[in-house]
């Protein structure tokens, strides 16, 4: 046994208030190690996508730390200080959204290598080499110079990848990726996603799509009600879950 | 992509459907060549009313150089004013969306009360009210600044305009940056811009393309509202022409003319307009 090394991220007893009372998520736990899949699923109001966004704080937490690769940020933390560390958390974590959010005015190419220029001020030529390397690895290298708008769903979500690949992320968030696809074109995202996976990147995924959840998640987590219901292998959660929300849930969605 | 309908036969399109193609093209044609009619009609009509009215276009053409030598201080006046509109809105509009108690306040109130005062009356407030204002400083022991409170003619109408759309186009600027979908925020966030990297990098080159026509349009109006000037005598365009159709008892003359000459100054700008809306819309579909 190697000595234990912290995870990479973990998230402790998160709170989110919306307003003056809307209790999204009450106390939600999670600790995700190097190189592990976990895809969480829920129905549509129970919270899942509001603790994603709260990982790399796109959503305040109302109460709670958390701690992506070392840097830690406890909800109440204010200034300076508090500012720095979001930035960092988010330097360390790529996000893909389910609406693919990919800048309108700039090419595939320019969109890759926005990032790594103006946050992290890499030099132009290095970044244009690496987005090539990006392209190529989700198989669009013909689209380099195309925008966005001449580009398919399932295209935009793959150039979407790669952009939050190209500041190399120590994880990646997942917002249901392909959500927003046509049937069709869900394929070549979930591929994608799958060979980095394989690659070993620490990805966190909310996600209906069951095909991934079963073949590539390391841990599928239930969430209802603003906390986890149940968690287990993918093997476990599907063939033989604890208990009758899971139940429940699955058999709505299978 | 669309078919090329003159070679139909290419795509499979049949020949009934050719014909109702065939049909559609030919109406447009004629719709064009009624509108260049219509255009042309009118265009006589304006003519011959002139003529008709007994217009001495002898005296007109005579004074033609002299008034439209005021079309340089016009020019000049409309483009200073206009850029120092640009920087305000662009300031006031963040100042607006600011969380600043202190700034968003100050915004605001620039906002309302230039949007909420005449700008006949601005104009006079920096020419006139100006000087007062340092004059009283100065019998606060701000010894020199009067000096600095008054303006001449020209700086004061720059300012005066200036200020005053930029009032209005801090609102444009303001709905441009708000019509910019949250994704694209939420996107730059999540790569670890800061705020102003989002703005500058993300949000700011999309706004400007919504931005732009209804400050095209700001830019015509001030052209026209740059005659203002003339009420501290500078010598533009209408001041010209007012001042020579007095003293020769021909103001029709010389106020159509002037009048011709506006016109001709803002389809000029509407044509440079329609370029930069094309090459702003890169990146949009089709294009």
């Amino acid at each position: 046994m190697g000595k234990k090394t912290n995870p990479m991220v973990k998230a402790t007893n998160i709170h989110k208030v919306f307003g003056k009372g809307l209790h999204v998520l009450s106390g939600v736990d999670i600790e995700v190690n190097k190189g592990e899949t976990v895809v969480i699923l829920g129905a549509s109001g129970s919270g899942k996508s509001t603790f994603l966004r709260c990982i790399n704080f796109l959503e305040e937490p109302t109460a709670g730390t958390i701690e992506v690769d070392n840097i830690v940020i406890n909800a109440g933390e204010r200034g300076k200080q508090r500012t720095e560390h979001i930035l960092g958390i988010r330097k360390k974590t790529g996000m893909c959204f389910q609406a693919f959010n990919l800048f309108p005015h700039m090419t595939a190419l320019e969109n890759i290598i926005e990032g790594p220029i103006t946050v992290f001020g890499q030099e132009k030529k290095e970044a244009i080499r690496y987005a090539e390397e990006l392209l190529d690895w989700v198989g669009l290298t013909e689209k380099r110079d195309e925008y966005p708008s001449r580009l398919s769903g399932g295209q935009q979500q793959r150039v979407a990848i790669a952009r939050s690949l190209a500041k190399k992320p120590k994880v990646m968030l997942f917002d249901e990726p392909t959500s927003a696809l046509d049937p069709e074109l869900v394929g070549e995202v979930v591929d994608v996603m799958e060979r980095l996976a394989e690659e070993g990147m620490t990805i966190i995924a909310v996600t209906h799509e069951l095909h991934f959840a079963r073949d590539v998640a390391d841990r599928v987590m239930i969430m209802d009600g603003g906390n986890w219901v149940e968690e287990g292998t993918p093997e476990k959660i599907f063939n033989n879950p604890d208990h009758e929300r899971t139940r429940q849930f699955l058999a709505h969605i299978l | 992509m669309t078919a090329d309908i003159n070679q139909p036969e290419k795509i499979g399109i049949p020949k009934e459907a050719r014909t109702i193609l065939k049909r559609i093209e030919a109406d447009k044609t004629i719709y064009s060549r009624k509108l260049m009619i219509s255009f042309f009609v009118l265009a006589v009509l304006m003519v011959t009313s002139l003529i008709v009215l007994g217009l001495d276009f002898k005296f007109m053409l005579k004074w033609l150089p002299f008034i439209i030598a005021g079309s340089g201080y016009t020019f000049l006046v409309a483009f200073l004013a206009i850029s120092l509109a640009c920087v305000l809105s662009v300031i006031g509009a963040l100042g607006r969306l600011s969380r600043n108690p202190v700034i968003n306040s100050i915004a605001t109130t620039y906002v309302s009360l230039i949007r909420g005062t005449p700008l006949l009356v601005q104009v006079y407030m920096w020419y006139l009210a100006l000087p007062q204002i340092g004059k009283a400083l100065e019998g606060y022991g701000f010894t020199g600044i009067q000096a600095w409170f008054t303006l001449p003619a020209l700086p004061a109408g720059i300012l005066a305009l200036g200020v005053c759309y930029g009032a209005y186009m801090t609102e444009t600027v303001r709905a441009g940056i708000q019509s910019i979908n949250i994704g694209q925020t939420e996107a730059a966030k999540a790569m670890g811009m800061t705020g102003f990297q989002t703005m500058k990098r993300v949000i700011f080159p999309q706004a400007i393309r919504v931005i732009i026509p209804p400050v095209s349009n700001e830019f015509i109006a001030m052209i026209k509202d740059s005659s203002l000037v003339s009420l501290m005598g500078v010598w533009e365009l209408s001041y010209r022409a007012i001042k020579v159709g007095r003293r020769h008892f021909q103001s029709l003359e010389m106020l159509i003319m002037v009048a011709l000459i506006y016109w001709a100054m803002c389809i000029l700008l509407q044509y440079f307009q329609e370029k930069i809306e094309k090459h702003m819309a890169r990146g949009d579909r089709g294009i």
